[in-house]
């Protein structure tokens, strides 16, 4: 008699191609041995982040070509910029065997593809930016590579405030939400420290596209210096909104979370020159690694590498050499070999530490250059300065189960 | 047999071919807990001429409320799906109450404001929601010696809720109460005038609608382990909205197709192209011109044209409300 497996296989022959999970057709027709799931948003509002970020991993999949003498391959799993999207779909690749997951660029879905990932004993790891991922709710499976929102306020505000000591009052636009507090409370405790004014804040909430009322409260309060402290196509428009109000020749401006070049590309020099960025990535990074990545990424695309791409190279790259250090790619060894692992990254030397499977890294801060002064068409900034700031495990609130 | 058997056979052979055409437990159940909301809508859209933007509420409510009980107290999963239900069907009767004081576009208008006000209370309160990140960690329990850890033990488990609920719903669609509601949506003067309390079957039939969209939210929290806040968003109600438009409004099973469709649908596109969505748009406009009983609708024009269908053509009970001013009353 036939049981529901059978049926099941005997039905798939004939249905595959139509109802298979969709973004799992590509791998499972390659047949190739180790896949690597790449979970991003390639459809839905950040979709142009998806785009670089799947290139990224085509591209360092593409070059290691073979780990552990089985062919590699990556499955593209396409999120729509959903939880819940994203994490049906990594527990459908999970169904097929798929443990090692690099991706998750939004905080929500990467928050919650950790927690799948990590039930069923795989690895994942993201650069998202909420606090929580390796703070409040880090977990065994999740790692992360960017910066929190400690060491980018950090490694922006307290350089900027070194390097303009008249700037004493200071006005904070912030997304009323937990990555937004994160930045909002780290500028305030080196506000207190410095001695800087903080001469009001203005919390908008995720959704605002319209940012004119609360920059004319920033311009009421007189400051020298405005924090911006939202992230993507909002910090674009409160840029932009900012500079046709002429805020940019009366304060210093800081952009404390920039995307960095795909940012900087629908910017515009005009908009960028004299303005002060916060970045995870800069193509002009002067490391070794860096250098390397940028021309092989001008040789083959044409074009600079971005965060998204770089990044998606990167943490693939991570966990492939995870992968072949442990001699396996089964969640558990991959997480033993990753934790303390100590490598040379995009921005230097970067290591993850075990205790709360954080990457530690430079974050740089970037000034926008007048349109004259651009050496290429994506020369759109000069690095200040960089460096690694980062709150102890404990003090992230991480327990690690 | 009857229609309503038909119709119950039909959505039970949905259940039962799912696992063996699908090779995703997850999407199998994600059909069958949107089928579940979009039946729901459609009790609210074609029984009682009603274009509801708020069924996006009641789902995320479900889902916190599932959530949050199963995260702070050792009650039972039955228990925490029976809070999910009852927390839709009391806010589903508030925003009904207040909602059905304006008729038409003011009626939409104040669907949509309280979808808003709802979608602002999860993201500002995140000490209970979670936020902008979520409800997370939220535990799927065993049933007694039944764990629902595996894809396709849960698709079971949804499968029979999914089974029950539907009758129920079909027995409220046939009921007194079901064909007074098609008689609102009709001629709500009328209905009045002959001495139906109106008001109260609207709001009736709200609170079951927001019934059933909660206990979809609690299973679809349960399904991923979090409760997102894009559950309680906006484009929950128009997704929800979307699905059963395109099954058509005409009966209950055509919200089945409808979710089937849009989820499985969804699924395949978003790997083609990024912009999928605007091939959806495009749907949407052929539905809407052209195909104004849905897919449902589809099927009856094809058994029609069939020979042994025009002996014996299926005729709908009910008529959708989206068609010409003249044909009905619509909202």
């Amino acid at each position: 008699m036939l049981n529901r497996r059978d049926l099941l296989k005997l039905s798939s022959v004939a249905a595959s191609s139509l109802l298979l999970p969709a973004g799992l057709r590509p791998a499972f027709a390659a047949g190739e041995d180790i896949t690597i799931g790449a979970p991003l948003p390639m459809s839905g509002p950040f979709a142009a982040n998806g785009k670089f970020g799947s290139m990224g991993t085509a591209m360092i999949v593409e070059e290691v070509g073979k780990v552990l003498d089985r062919k590699l391959g990556y499955l593209e799993i396409d999120t729509e910029g959903k939880p819940a999207t994203a994490v049906r779909k990594v527990q459908e690749a999970m169904e097929r065997g798929v443990t090692l997951f690099a991706g998750g660029i939004l905080s929500s879905e990467a928050l919650a593809m950790g927690k799948e990932v990590a039930k069923g004993k795989g690895v994942f790891i993201t650069t998202a930016g909420a606090d929580e991922i390796t703070g409040s709710e880090c977990n065994k499976g999740t790692f992360r590579w960017s910066v929190p929102t400690f060491g980018a306020i950090e490694q922006t505000v307290r350089p900027l405030i070194e390097q303009l000591p008249n700037a004493k009052r200071w006005y904070t636009i912030t997304p009323q939400y937990v990555f937004g507090d994160g930045l909002l409370n780290a500028a305030k405790a080196i506000f207190k420290e410095k001695g800087i004014e903080h001469v009001g804040n203005s919390y908008h909430s995720l959704t605002e596209k319209e940012f004119s009322g609360y920059l004319t409260n920033a311009m009421a309060a007189k400051p020298d210096a405005l924090l911006i402290l939202n992230f993507g196509s909002q910090s674009s428009d409160t840029l932009r909104q900012a500079v046709s109000f002429g805020m940019k020749k009366r304060m210093t401006i800081l952009l404390a979370w920039a995307s960095g070049l795909e940012q900087f590309e629908t910017l515009g020099p005009d908009l960028m020159e004299g303005v002060y960025f916060g970045a995870q990535y800069w193509h002009g990074i002067d490391s070794p690694f860096n250098r390397e990545l940028v021309a092989k990424v001008q040789a083959k695309h044409k074009m600079n590498p971005n965060y998204a791409f770089a990044s998606a190279y990167l943490t693939t790259k991570i966990l492939i050499d995870a992968a072949a250090k442990a001699g396996s790619t089964e969640g558990s060894a991959v997480i033993q070999a990753m934790e303390g692992m100590k490598y040379t990254g995009l921005t230097g030397d970067e290591e993850i530490r075990a205790a709360d499977h954080q990457v530690i890294k430079n974050y740089y801060l970037l000034k926008g250059k007048a349109k004259s002064a651009m050496k290429d068409k994506d020369d759109y900034a000069d690095i200040i300065s960089f460096g690694k700031s980062f709150q102890s495990p404990e003090q992230a609130q991480c327990k690690m189960a | 047999m009857n229609r309503a058997s038909l119709h119950f056979l039909l959505a039970a052979l949905v259940a039962i071919a799912l696992p063996l055409f699908m090779r995703s437990g997850t999407l199998a159940s994600e059909v069958l807990i949107f089928a579940m909301a979009a039946a729901a809508c459609n009790l609210l859209l074609g029984y009682t001429g009603l274009l509801s933007f708020g069924q996006g509420i009641f789902f995320g409510l479900g889902s916190y409320a599932a959530g949050l009980t199963l995260l702070h107290t050792s009650l039972p999963l039955g228990v925490a799906l029976v809070l999910a239900a009852i927390a839709g069907a009391v806010v589903a009767t508030g925003v009904g109450w207040l909602s059905i004081r304006r008729q038409g576009v003011y009626f939409v208008m104040l669907t949509l404001a309280f979808s808003q006000f709802f979608y602002f209370l999860a993201y500002t309160f995140k000490d209970i929601t979670g936020g902008d990140n979520g409800l997370l960690n939220i535990p799927r329990p065993a049933i007694g010696p039944f764990s629902l850890g595996d894809s396709w033990a849960y698709y079971a488990f949804v499968a029979m809720l999914f089974l029950i609920v539907f009758a129920a719903l079909q027995r409220v669609a046939s009921s007194t109460f079901g064909c007074t509601l098609l008689a609102v949506r009709d001629n709500e003067e009328r209905a009045r005038a002959i001495g139906f309390p109106v008001r109260n079957f609207k709001i009736t039939a709200f609170a079951i609608s927001g019934a059933v969209t909660g206990l979809a939210g609690a299973l679809h929290a349960l399904l991923i382990g979090v409760a997102p806040l894009s559950n309680i968003e906006y484009h929950m109600s128009e997704s929800i909205l979307i699905m059963t438009i395109i099954g058509g409004s005409g009966n209950l099973f055509a919200s089945v197709l409808g979710a089937g469709f849009y989820v499985i649908v969804s699924d395949l596109l978003s790997s083609i192209w990024p912009r999928w969505l605007l091939l959806l748009g495009g749907l949407l406009i052929v539905v809407a011109l052209f195909m104004q009983k849905g897919l449902w609708g589809l099927i009856e024009r094809l058994v029609v044209a069939l020979p042994m269908g025009r002996r014996s053509a299926i005729k709908s009970p009910i008529e959708s409300p989206i068609q010409p001013e003249s044909e009905g009353r619509g909202i």
